[in-house]
């Protein structure tokens, strides 16, 4: 029985995003992302790291479609490229708050006892600790890098998806399904596993995708701060830093990465809000 | 209750000593010595060297860490090693600054966010919902620091109503409050949103409305005392993450608080000041926590029964 | 008659020169009293005391409240202060004759005594004053009677008279440091033009007027130092009035500002050279074909036009123009930007293009490591960028890491640095060249001893600067700094960018107000404001 229902449930969600016309905005924002990633080399005018001081904040022209940066560097070209490392860091920072979040989750909501109490203080502690001191130790630790500044990314979102993690196991495990199974004599940790997986699932997934959306500005900040991806790497996050000195002579040069933040977050939120709502609408409210 | 307080606060503290152990041994283990950049490019290594250990910061990890323990509990915070200062007092003059800053932006978030998110629930699809829903999620999703850069474009230069950065005035309170508020304000919004949609159309709803109550009645009473919860529960999480966000607003604007202490003792590897900015936000973050709780065992007696 | 044309021409003669003697005491301008001067800047000091604080932003407030024994007026010559005249006694004492009748702003007269106070509690305090390492050999003061005093080093030091002239050497009240204890470093006294009101952290320190001055006592009543971190947002600030002045302004703005009749800007070459700075220890680098190669490959005139856009004027050697021993080192005779010279040169150190344009050797790619942080010094990020993008056109690869300046500082002073490339920049702190040339280029001031970040060793350029610290004649010393600077320039360690512009932006009616080109020294006992 629980395959056919997880086939009906799928085609039930497929039919209920398709009908959301954000949701569906949003999916075609990601896809835009990723094309734009994965084809830069083709998609992308110029070389996003070539120079030419004497045109520097170049206004948008025929050469410089969305003009140029403070070194006479292409903005459009810089911004396509630049959506690879937003998608990486967004992709890759997830998979290890995923990882993470869900070893410790589960650690937690089914050992129970002092290992849950060790591991919530855990997490207290992270929140707490002050996220900029977290990404320089890290940077620090492994030096400056797309990768490495992934990893700080990760790190900050983990007790999030723990604390999602754990109060999933706890509500399934005094869930009567759970109840009954065991009753009917199911070992307790295969039983749990499956359904507790196939519970957290769609709060996962949707996490994810919102999780995307706020990982990209989290590197965005981080470059802002002075800690991202080394030179001449473009990162969105990193223009819009840089551009900050000549908002009032130059404008475009801090916006349109902005805007480009701007409208991938959107995408990514869209995208997660459609997913929660055509998966289960009543999740709405918890995630 | 008493004792649910009670109990709560002391469990904070492992948590605040864990915090307190792991922000010293992290400042430890990154490259960076207060003192050598204190002195600058212009220091002598035997200046460095002397310096330090008129500070006693050449004393083991452990030593440091129980000394500054055991000061903490008789009340001292210890000196900033940068500026000298008692770590107190650095801390007394910027943690109103971001208070204000960050009630400011809460007060924005709770009023505006719940009002548009009401008004679009009782109106639903009308211009006013497409615009407020389009509107959160673009709020949601532009960074805070290209917010408060744009806005300050826009208020303090085209349009010179509002001063740039700094404080003194409740003009000054405006730009970085909104900035920071926005987000939340999104999010409450359409939290709002639905909760008070769900609530409509509850059975008890329809009954009341059957029965003839007005309608602005049947929202307020009912509607907004079940959405109350989810709510409450956003703005609690939303209360971290303000604090939070300061760092970056007060950043942009200037503003003189206890994000921008933070970041510069991080910057100076100034620890024992850090330390200090670090325990005023966890114990904010625990009392704010603590007050959500309270406040589901007021709204929701149930909950209390079990606290 | 001749005595009739004798008395004329006597009276003439007299008119004449009575005529001039009252031009003389005639001001240029209707100079007016009163008003309040404010001032804003990026940060707020640490300290108000030179013997915690020596940067600028507690400097440029302490400089007009705490006198040093001489100074340095904006040509860059030594001039009396509090001293009114000294004798070199012998290579470690100088004797000097204070000014008699000065006050501290608490009252107390400033004598021998005073003077001997400051510089034991500078360098034998517990801990030292900040400023006893830019001290060099000072060892302290001996009374000699209530308005002389002997300034003693250890060694025989050239460089003295230009460090009792250092911002922040400033004589401090002993009675008011042993009543105040540490409040002294909230609320200094001093003998300045200005004394102290109040400082509210991270918001505004109020200075105000000296009535008891015993100079030309000053025309402004207050002076208000404001705390505002963002450049655009200080630069609005004086657009709008609520600042007259501002330090560390944008320069981006600075060409529209130029042609605004409210405005004006001051400005004066500065102290500080930003460079680019190669480890001359490790291959490829030690190859001096390899760093000629490098600095004929930068295109210095378009990072100072497009990226420092006039707020900065080329760097001529490694030293700024208002040090004393500065010798224009002709860079852009010696190291024009010739890309094809680049390219010929490190062909002949046998270096050749591979698949991927970047030029290789052995197997080896010319792929150097390159240190830095950003916002440190001006635009230190984006000069590092664009060179690294002038050097790829040559085929060198440089992998830049940019690291907050905390991480970036401990590791140029360490002994293991490993970096082929770095930026840094360098302030000749007492205007002498023996501070800079000493520190960064002896061989045995490899890091953290001193500061010989590129590992530079040459035993010829060692002796000349260890003679020239230890000469009392400064045309000698003078002459040998000269030689020095042109074997440096024959073996360039440094690919110097720019040297600092002091530069100061302030609204029309702040007259009598000339910038420094020490950046500390920011006086406003001649200011005045026209309403």
């Amino acid at each position: 029985m629980p395959d056919r229902a997880a086939a009906t449930l799928s085609q039930d969600t497929w039919q209920r995003f398709r009908r959301n016309r954000l949701a569906l905005a949003g999916l075609v924002v990601v896809l835009a992302l990723v094309v734009c990633a994965a084809g830069a080399p083709w998609l992308a005018p110029a070389d996003p790291a070539k120079q030419s001081l004497i045109e520097k904040r170049a206004r948008p022209s025929e050469k410089f479609l969305l003009g140029a940066d403070e070194f006479g560097r292409d903005i459009l070209s810089r911004i396509i490229y630049g959506s690879r490392v937003a998608l990486l860091v967004g992709l890759l920072s997830v998979a290890i708050a995923l990882g993470l979040g869900l070893v410790l989750g589960c650690l937690a909501g089914f050992a129970g006892g002092w290992l849950d109490v060790l591991i919530m203080r855990g997490v207290e502690i992270l929140l707490a600790f002050p996220y900029l001191l977290l990404a320089i130790a890290v940077v620090s630790a492994l030096g400056p890098g797309v990768l490495n500044t992934t990893i700080a990314v990760g790190i900050w979102g983990t007790p999030t998806v723990i604390r999602l993690v754990r109060g999933a196991v706890l509500t399934a495990r005094e869930s009567e399904y759970v109840r009954a199974a065991r009753a009917l004599g199911a070992t307790s940790g295969r039983v749990l596993t499956r359904h507790v997986l196939r519970n957290i699932l769609p709060t996962v997934i949707v996490y994810s995708t919102l999780f995307m959306a706020n990982a990209i500005l989290v590197e965005a900040a981080l470059s802002f701060l002075g800690l991202g991806v080394p030179p001449p790497t473009p990162s969105w996050g990193l223009m819009v830093s840089s551009g900050r000195d000549f908002l009032l002579v130059a404008p475009h040069i801090a916006t349109i990465p902005g805007l480009a933040i701007m409208v991938a977050v959107l995408g990514f939120n869209l995208l997660g809000d459609g997913l929660r709502d055509a998966l289960d609408p009543r999740l709405r409210g918890q995630v | 209750m008493l004792t649910f307080v009670v109990r709560r606060l002391l469990l904070a503290v492992p948590v605040l000593l864990g915090v307190v152990f792991v922000v010293m041994l992290t400042v430890e283990l990154i490259p960076g010595d207060a003192v050598a950049l204190m002195l600058g490019e212009h220091a002598t290594p035997e200046a460095v060297a002397r310096l330090r250990d008129y500070l006693g910061l050449d004393k083991p990890l452990c030593v440091r860490y129980a000394g500054y323990v055991a000061r903490v509990v008789r009340g001292d915070l210890g000196r900033s090693i940068q500026q000298n200062r008692p770590v107190a007092d650095e801390l007394a003059d910027a943690w109103p600054a971001t208070l204000e800053l960050t009630c400011a932006a809460l007060v924005i978030a709770a009023i505006a966010g719940v009002a548009a998110g009401v008004v679009s629930a009782v109106w639903p699809n009308s211009l006013f919902d497409g615009i407020a829903r389009v509107g959160s999620l673009f709020g949601l999703s532009m960074p805070v620091f290209w917010t408060g850069l744009v806005l300050i474009v826009v208020f303090a230069l085209w349009l010179p109503w509002l001063p740039v950065g700094g404080a003194g005035s409740p003009a000054h309170l405006v730009l970085p409050a909104v900035t920071l508020a926005l987000p939340s304000l999104a999010m409450v919004a359409r939290m709002t949103r639905s909760s008070v949609l769900e609530v409509l159309r509850e059975d008890y709803v329809r009954t009341a409305r059957a029965k003839g109550v007005a309608e602005g009645l049947v929202v307020a009473k009912h509607a907004l005392r079940n959405a109350a919860i989810p709510i409450l529960t956003l703005l609690g999480l939303q209360a971290g993450q303000l604090m939070g966000g300061a760092v970056l607003t007060e950043t942009v604007f200037s503003w003189p608080g206890l994000g921008r202490l933070m970041v510069k003792a991080i910057f100076a590897r100034d620890y024992v000041l850090l330390q200090g900015a670090v325990l005023v936000f966890a114990l904010a973050f625990v009392v704010i926590n603590l007050a959500v709780d309270l406040a589901y065992g007021a709204l929701d007696p149930r909950i209390a029964r079990q606290g | 008659m001749n005595r009739a044309r004798l008395a004329l021409g006597a009276m003439l003669a007299a008119a004449l020169a009575a005529t001039v003697v009252l031009g003389a005491f005639a001001p240029a301008e209707a100079q007016k009293r009163g008003g309040t001067l404010t001032i804003v800047r990026p940060t707020d000091p640490v300290s108000l005391d030179p013997q915690l604080e020596t940067t600028a932003p507690g400097a440029w407030v302490y400089f007009n409240m705490l006198e040093p024994l001489l100074t340095m007026d904006e040509k860059m010559q030594i001039r009396p202060a509090l001293a009114t005249g000294y004798e070199v006694l012998s290579p470690t004492k100088v004797r000097f004759k204070l000014r008699p009748g000065v006050k501290f702003h608490d009252g107390t007269p400033l004598n021998a005594a005073a003077v001997k106070f400051t510089f034991d509690r500078a360098l034998r305090g517990n801990p030292p004053a900040r400023w006893a390492s830019l001290a060099g050999s000072l060892s302290g003061a001996e009374v000699v009677d209530d308005l002389t005093v002997d300034v003693t080093t250890r060694e025989p030091y050239g460089p003295i008279l230009r460090t009792l002239a250092m911002y922040c050497t400033g004589i401090v009240s002993p009675t008011a440091v042993q009543k105040m204890g540490e409040g002294f470093s909230r609320a200094p006294v001093g003998t300045g033009p200005f004394k102290f009101v109040e400082w509210k952290t991270n918001t505004h320190v109020i200075l105000e007027r000296n009535p008891d001055y015993w100079g030309d006592k000053a025309p402004l009543d207050r002076v208000i130092f404001k705390v505002v971190p963002e450049e655009g947002a200080r630069m609005i600030a004086l657009q709008t009035g609520d600042a007259d002045m501002v330090l560390l302004p944008a320069p981006a703005q600075l060409p529209a500002l130029a042609k605004d009749p409210k405005f004006v800007i001051h400005e004066v070459v500065g102290g500080r050279v930003v460079f680019a700075g190669m480890n001359a220890a490790t291959p490829p680098l030690d190859d001096v074909r390899v760093r000629s190669a490098l600095l004929h490959a930068v295109d210095r005139k378009a990072i100072l036009d497009n990226i420092l856009e006039g707020s900065a004027v080329p760097a001529r050697g490694v030293l700024a123009p208002s040090v004393f021993g500065f010798k224009d080192m002709q860079l852009d005779r010696l190291y024009p930007f010739d890309r094809a010279k680049a390219k010929a040169l490190l062909a002949q150190a046998g270096w050749t293009p591979g698949p991927d344009g970047i030029l290789q050797k052995g197997g080896q790619k010319l792929s150097l490591s390159w240190l830095a942080a950003r916002g440190r010094y001006p635009k230190d990020g984006e000069i590092t960028e664009a060179i690294q993008a002038m050097f790829k056109d040559v085929g060198v690869e440089a992998k830049v890491q940019f690291l907050e300046w905390a991480t970036v500082f401990t590791q140029f002073r360490s002994a293991s640095f490993n970096h082929q490339m770095f930026t840094l920049g360098w302030v000749t702190s007492n205007a002498d060249a023996d501070y800079s040339l000493y520190a960064l280029f002896h061989s045995r001031q490899v890091p953290p001893t001193g500061w010989n970040t590129s590992r530079y060793a040459n035993p010829k350029v060692d002796t000349l600067v260890e003679q020239a610290r230890r000469n009392m004649n400064q045309t000698e010393r003078e002459k040998l700094y000269g030689e020095t600077q042109d074997i440096l320039a024959r073996e360039m360690v440094w690919i110097p960018v720019y040297n600092t512009k002091e530069i100061v932006v302030t609204r029309a009616n702040v007259k009598g107000f000339t910038v420094h080109p020490v950046e500390y020294n920011l006086w406003l006992g001649k200011t005045w404001l026209d309403k």
